[in-house]
């Protein structure tokens, strides 16, 4: 015996930051929203913690701010780029609250705790939140279908579209027919914290020594969130039952002020140490068909090395909703906006990507020797740190000369 | 979806407005009123063990907080009219007499209730803030510590600093103390916030409300003072000080290792002393009323 629901307009598969937001801002504009997420209750799956203020923009427009302040969030102020080729003492700052008008700095967030407010917020909208939907299966066409189980019982839906939004695990897309090339550049490790008394908790650290690209995010009351990341050889590290011992140990750094020792001798875990390769992600097959969108990592993802999958994942729910919310049309020509602008995001970040981890997540003399020579470019021409503004703003708004060859040629320039 | 943080067992309209609160247990009743931004939950670890011990526990969400009604007006939050909220709710539970505990607001709302109607108190206990006669003028330090106190005066503009980027500036005053966490999802419900700096609005501090009243009655209930010295927003002479108020007998206690949440902070020392002292001691000789011809 199948459960029948009837009269649904969207099936959103998947709950993280694009599935939740979008049930939310769906549901608030009063369509009839079922949403499928296969975690019995939110656990800490480690995912993005820290947004760019563009995030947090189109985070405003979905209304869906309120979860981040709510679920945890601590804006962070400022962003001390500390490196082994700069003395501590001479590390640069740069105040990140002035880069988008009416959000202040990035934050910083316990990840599960926002998506289990922003499904809460969907639900309180009117949206049907399923928690624990197993086996949700897709069939696309100008009528879709959406089955799943629930507690054992077999339930259906014929909405009129589904948002796929499962995360990189792609299981609507795969369903759908759509798979991805992917890359990896270098893997990262990533643990939070607390105890940071003496660490500034306005203060975000990015840098390289050695072999690690070292990452402080302030959260706040002392805790924050490290992550490491480093190159695909060194992966066994910080594996195994010291692992994390040594990943703190591993921020007794030279390029911090008193060898980090804010940082190493005083930082407890507070959550599991995860290890993941960055994996970049670019779709083999349109992300948009009858019936079916895909949004979020689903739909292909830049290296998580700049911090701007949540950010994106947001920008693509807010632009299918402005699609479902605005006009009767939901065949697949109503998303050529969103094609077109994603893959012009798309392009720009996974350019910038390559610049960021080419520039911090290669290690070893040579890479050093172009850092320096990078950050003495910065120093001589402000506008040569333009790829460190997709952090901040979202992509279109970052000069186009920061995505020519010719840029990054001299960026990269061997000395003549 | 989420676990809803209460302990709850009703509600009443009472001197027109709706005061949701807990009543739990038999015996002597003990009210336990809790101060900002909290609710009754910020009682949580003593409630059980106050029944347990033959106690009737009475905890309401005072004016403003938690599940009770919240004017948007300063001029509802006057301290008087919040004692008439507890002299209403206790009334509306058929208890005459009570032994009265507050923290923080809750303590100041306490101490007036205890010297506006001492027939209706059996012993107070204080926690945190002093008598408001203590201090005539608040010493430098005091007014550093309380600087959030006068910023939380201007309505309109306050909530909207505090609740900006993701409530920094609520979280930089509140620091990781009490319950940090849940205080700006309490005060993102509607009207919370609003009605919640009202209380400061309506009487600027807890210690300094009634400073304009030269003489205050007596407290003649026999007096328990807690202190704890890891508050950063209240001195300990303001707890101590608070010995020429009382005609009954005064006893003070300092907590160690406590923030200014010392309910939360330290649950057992907080419930070994109330059940030392709710009901040990008689009170100082009550003033014969003096009967109307
Ligand atoms: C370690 C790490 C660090 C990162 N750091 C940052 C950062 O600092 N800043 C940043 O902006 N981005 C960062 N990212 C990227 C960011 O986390 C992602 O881009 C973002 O989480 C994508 O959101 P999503 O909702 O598309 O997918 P996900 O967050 O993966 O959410 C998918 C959801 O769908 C559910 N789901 C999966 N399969 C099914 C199914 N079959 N049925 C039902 N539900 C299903 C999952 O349980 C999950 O809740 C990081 C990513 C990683 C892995």
């Amino acid at each position: 015996m199948t459960v029948e629901h009837t009269g649904v307009d969207v099936v959103v598969v998947g709950g993280g930051i694009a599935g939740a937001s979008a049930a939310a801002n769906l549901a608030f504009n009063g369509l009839s929203v079922v949403l499928l997420e296969k975690q019995e209750t939110y656990q800490d799956i480690v995912r993005g913690e820290w947004i760019a203020p563009w995030g947090l923009r189109e985070a405003q427009t979905l209304g869906v701010e309120e979860a981040f302040g709510l679920g945890g969030a601590w804006e962070i102020r400022e962003w001390t780029q500390w490196d082994e080729t700069v003395d501590p003492a001479e590390a640069e700052t740069v105040d990140m609250t002035r880069f988008v008008p009416g959000v202040g700095g990035p934050m910083s967030f316990p990840h599960h705790e926002v998506c289990a407010l922003m499904a809460e917020q969907a639900e309180d909208n009117g949206a049907t939140v399923v928690m624990g939907a197993q086996r949700a299966h897709v069939t696309a066409g100008t009528h879709p279908e959406v089955r799943w189980t629930h507690a054992g019982q077999e339930h259906l839906a014929r909405p009129r579209l589904v948002i796929g939004a499962t995360g990189r695990g792609c299981t609507v897309g795969r369903q759908v027919g759509v798979s991805m090339a992917t890359s990896v550049h270098h893997w990262g490790g990533g643990l939070r914290v607390t105890g940071l008394d003496d660490w500034p908790m306005d203060v975000q650290a990015m840098g390289t020594e050695d072999e690690k690209m070292f990452m402080v995010f302030p959260q706040g009351d002392g805790n924050a969130r490290l992550y490491i990341n480093f190159p695909t050889a060194n992966r066994k590290l910080y594996q195994g039952p010291e692992g994390e011992k040594r990943f703190i140990a591993d921020f007794e750094l030279a390029s911090l002020p008193d060898r980090g020792k804010a940082v190493y001798s005083a930082a407890k875990p507070i959550g599991p140490l995860k290890l993941w390769p960055s994996v970049a992600m670019f779709p083999e097959q349109p992300i948009v068909m009858d019936g079916v969108v895909l949004v979020g990592d689903e739909a292909g993802n830049a290296d998580t090395v700049l911090g701007t999958g949540l950010s994106c994942s947001l920008r693509d729910t807010r632009a299918v909703c402005e699609v479902l919310t605005g006009g009767d049309d939901w065949s697949p020509g109503a998303f050529e906006g969103y094609l077109a602008e994603r893959k012009f995001r798309m392009d720009r970040l996974h350019f910038g990507a390559d610049i960021i981890a080419k520039l911090y997540c290669e290690y070893g003399p040579a890479a050093a020797e172009r850092r320096r020579r990078a950050r003495g470019l910065m120093a001589e021409n402000f506008a040569a740190s333009v790829t460190g503004l997709l952090n901040m703003v979202p992509p279109e708004d970052v000069p186009d000369f920061g995505f020519s060859e010719f840029f990054a040629e001299r960026l990269f320039r061997e000395r003549a | 979806m989420s676990v809803k943080d209460t302990l709850l067992t009703g509600s009443a309209h009472v001197n027109g407005i709706d005061i949701a609160y807990v009543d739990k247990g038999e015996g002597d009743p003990v009210v336990l009123l809790h101060g900002f931004p909290d609710s009754h939950y910020l009682w949580r670890h003593q409630i059980d063990p106050l029944v347990e011990a033959g106690f009737r526990v009475i905890a309401p969400d005072l004016r403003g907080f938690g599940e009770s009604g919240k004017p948007q007006e300063v001029e509802a939050y006057d301290m008087r009219t919040i004692v008439n909220d507890v002299v209403a709710l206790t009334q509306h539970l058929g208890i005459p007499k009570a032994h009265i505990v507050g923290h923080d607001w809750g303590a100041a709302i306490a101490w007036m209730y205890a010297f506006l109607m001492p027939r209706r108190v059996d012993h107070l206990a204080v926690l945190s803030v002093g008598h408001p006669g203590v201090f005539s003028t608040p010493s430098i330090e005091q007014r550093k510590a309380s600087w959030y106190m006068l910023f939380y005066q201007f309505p309109g503009v306050s909530e909207q600093l505090l609740r900006r980027n993701g409530w920094r500036l609520f979280k930089e005053i509140m620091g990781g103390e009490g319950d940090h966490q849940r205080y700006p999802r309490e005060l993102a419900k509607p009207g919370a916030l609003t009605a919640a700096l009202n209380w400061y609005r309506a009487n600027r501090s807890p210690e300094s409300e009634l400073r304009v009243e030269a003489n205050f009655p007596p407290v003649l209930a026999p007096t328990l003072g807690i202190w704890s010295t890891g508050d950063k927003a209240l001195l300990e002479e303001g707890m101590t000080g608070s010995v020429k108020f009382v005609k009954g007998s005064w006893r003070y206690e300092r907590v160690e290792d406590a923030s200014h949440w010392i309910p939360l902070d330290q649950p057992e020392i907080v419930t070994k002393l109330l059940l030392g002292f709710l009901g040990t001691e008689k009170a100082a000789a009550v003033p014969t009323r003096r009967r109307r011809l």
